[in-house]
C-alpha cells in the first residue's frame, strides 16, 4: 500500500480529498436541484398558464358581452330588478291559491244560465281585489298577469295573454296570505257573491306559491320611449299647456258631437 | 490512504451541509473541474502505487488541471464550440487509463 512520508504531504492529500468530496456532493446536489427546478418551473408555468387562460377567457367573455351590448354589475342588477317587476321572471313566495269552478246547480226555470258560470268580469273582480290587497304577482291558470294582460270573454272561454282558458280557474297570488284571503272573503265581496250562484270558490293559503314568468312577447308598434333629453325640452311646455290642451280636447269633442247631431238631423231631414 | 478517505468523508459532509447549490450557468465549469480533480486524484494514486509519487507534482497537477479544464470549458462556451465535451472525454480516458494501471499494479502484488 501507499506509504506517506511526511506530515506535510498527508495534510495536502487530506485537503485535496476534502475538496474532491465537496465537489462531488455539490455536483450531485446541484444536478438534483436542476431537475427539481425544471419540474418546479414547469409546474409554475402550468399554473400560470392556467391562470392566464382563465383570465383571457373571462376577458373574452366580457368583451363579447360588451360587444353584444349586454351589461353587467349595477346595471345588470337594475335590469334584473326591472325584469322581475315586469313579470319576466318566475316568482315564488307566500300567498294564496284561489280555485274557481262553474256552478253545478241547475238553473231554475226562467233564470239565465249565464249567471251560474264564471265570466271574465268575475275573474277581473277577483284579480282587482287581489291587487288591491297588495298581491305582488298573480297568475291565472299558469298565465302571468302583467300590466297589459287582458281578461276577456271569447265564446265559452276566457282569453288571457292571448291564450284561451277554461274553467276551472286557478288564480295564484303572492302576497300576505292573510290579507289576500280576507280581501276575497269580505262581506259582500267576491266569494260571497260566487257562493250565491253556487260557483265553487276555494281559497288555500300556501307558504310556497310559484308564479311563472310572462311567456308572451311584447312589442311596441306605436309607442316610442321618450328620452330624458326630450323630456327636458318638452316637459315645461307640456305641463303648461296641459290645461289648455284638455280644454281644447273637450271643446273639439263638443264640436264634433254638435256636428254629429247636425248631420243626423240633416240625414233625418233628407229622409 | 486513511487521510484520503477521511478527507473525502469530510468533504461529502461539508457538501451536504452547505446550503444552496451551484447556479446553472456554472454547472459545466463545475462538472469539468470535478473531472479534472478526479483525474488528478487517480493519477496521484497510481503514482503512489508505482512508487514515484511527488507531492509538488500532485498538488500542482490538481490545481492546474482544474483551472485548465475550466478555462477550456469557458473558451468553448465563448466560441460556441462544445470544448467541455473534449475536456471530459480526455479526462475520462485518463481516469480509465489510470484505473487500469492501478488495477494491474494491485493485481501484481
Amino acid at each position: 500500500m501507499m506509504t506517506v512520508k511526511n506530515k506535510h504531504t498527508r495534510i495536502l492529500i487530506f485537503l485535496v480529498c476534502i475538496i474532491l468530496g465537496y465537489m462531488i456532493t455539490m455536483q450531485l446536489k446541484s444536478h438534483n436541484q436542476y431537475q427539481n427546478l425544471a419540474i418546479q418551473r414547469a409546474e409554475d408555468l402550468t399554473v400560470r398558464l392556467k391562470e392566464v387562460q382563465a383570465d383571457r377567457d373571462k376577458l373574452v367573455k366580457e368583451l363579447d358581452e360588451y360587444r353584444a351590448g349586454r351589461i353587467s354589475g349595477a346595471a345588470q342588477k337594475e335590469m334584473d330588478d326591472l325584469k322581475a317587476r315586469a313579470g319576466e321572471t318566475e316568482m315564488e313566495g307566500k300567498g294564496i291559491v284561489f280555485t274557481l269552478d262553474d256552478s253545478k246547480q241547475a238553473a231554475k226555470s226562467g233564470e239565465n244560465k249565464n249567471l251560474y258560470i264564471i265570466h271574465d268580469e268575475d275573474l277581473l273582480r277577483v284579480v282587482n281585489e287581489l291587487r288591491a290587497a297588495g298581491a305582488e304577482a298573480i297568475s291565472l291558470n299558469g298565465q302571468r298577469l302583467i300590466g297589459s294582460s287582458e281578461i276577456r270573454c271569447v265564446g265559452p272561454t276566457v282569453l288571457v295573454n292571448e291564450r284561451r282558458l277554461a274553467a276551472p280557474f286557478v288564480i295564484s297570488a303572492i302576497g300576505n296570505p292573510q290579507t289576500l284571503e280576507s280581501s276575497l272573503k269580505l262581506r259582500g265581496g267576491v266569494i260571497e257573491n260566487f257562493k250565491f250562484w253556487g260557483i265553487k270558490a276555494d281559497v288555500v293559503q300556501s307558504d310556497k306559491v310559484r308564479i311563472p314568468a310572462f311567456k308572451g312577447n311584447r312589442t311596441f308598434e306605436f309607442a316610442k320611449t321618450v328620452s330624458a333629453e326630450e323630456k327636458k325640452e318638452t316637459g315645461q311646455t307640456a305641463t303648461d299647456s296641459k290645461g289648455v290642451a284638455d280644454n281644447k280636447a273637450s271643446g273639439d269633442a263638443g264640436k264634433s258631437l254638435d256636428q254629429q247631431q247636425a248631420s243626423q238631423k240633416n240625414a233625418g231631414g233628407a229622409q | 490512504m486513511i487521510y484520503a478517505i477521511i478527507g473525502l468523508i469530510f468533504g461529502i459532509v461539508g457538501g451536504v451541509l452547505t446550503p444552496g447549490f451551484i447556479p446553472k450557468i456554472y454547472a459545466p465549469y463545475f462538472s469539468v473541474a470535478l473531472m479534472a480533480g478526479l483525474d488528478t486524484a487517480f493519477g496521484g494514486l497510481r503514482a503512489a502505487m508505482e512508487g514515484d509519487y511527488d507531492n509538488l507534482v500532485f498538488i500542482s497537477g490538481f490545481v492546474v488541471n482544474i483551472l485548465l479544464s475550466v478555462f477550456f470549458c469557458y473558451a468553448g462556451i465563448k466560441m460556441d464550440i462544445d470544448f467541455y465535451l473534449i475536456v471530459i472525454l480526455v479526462l475520462g480516458m485518463r481516469i480509465f487509463n489510470n484505473l487500469a494501471i492501478i488495477r494491474r499494479l494491485y493485481l501484481k502484488k
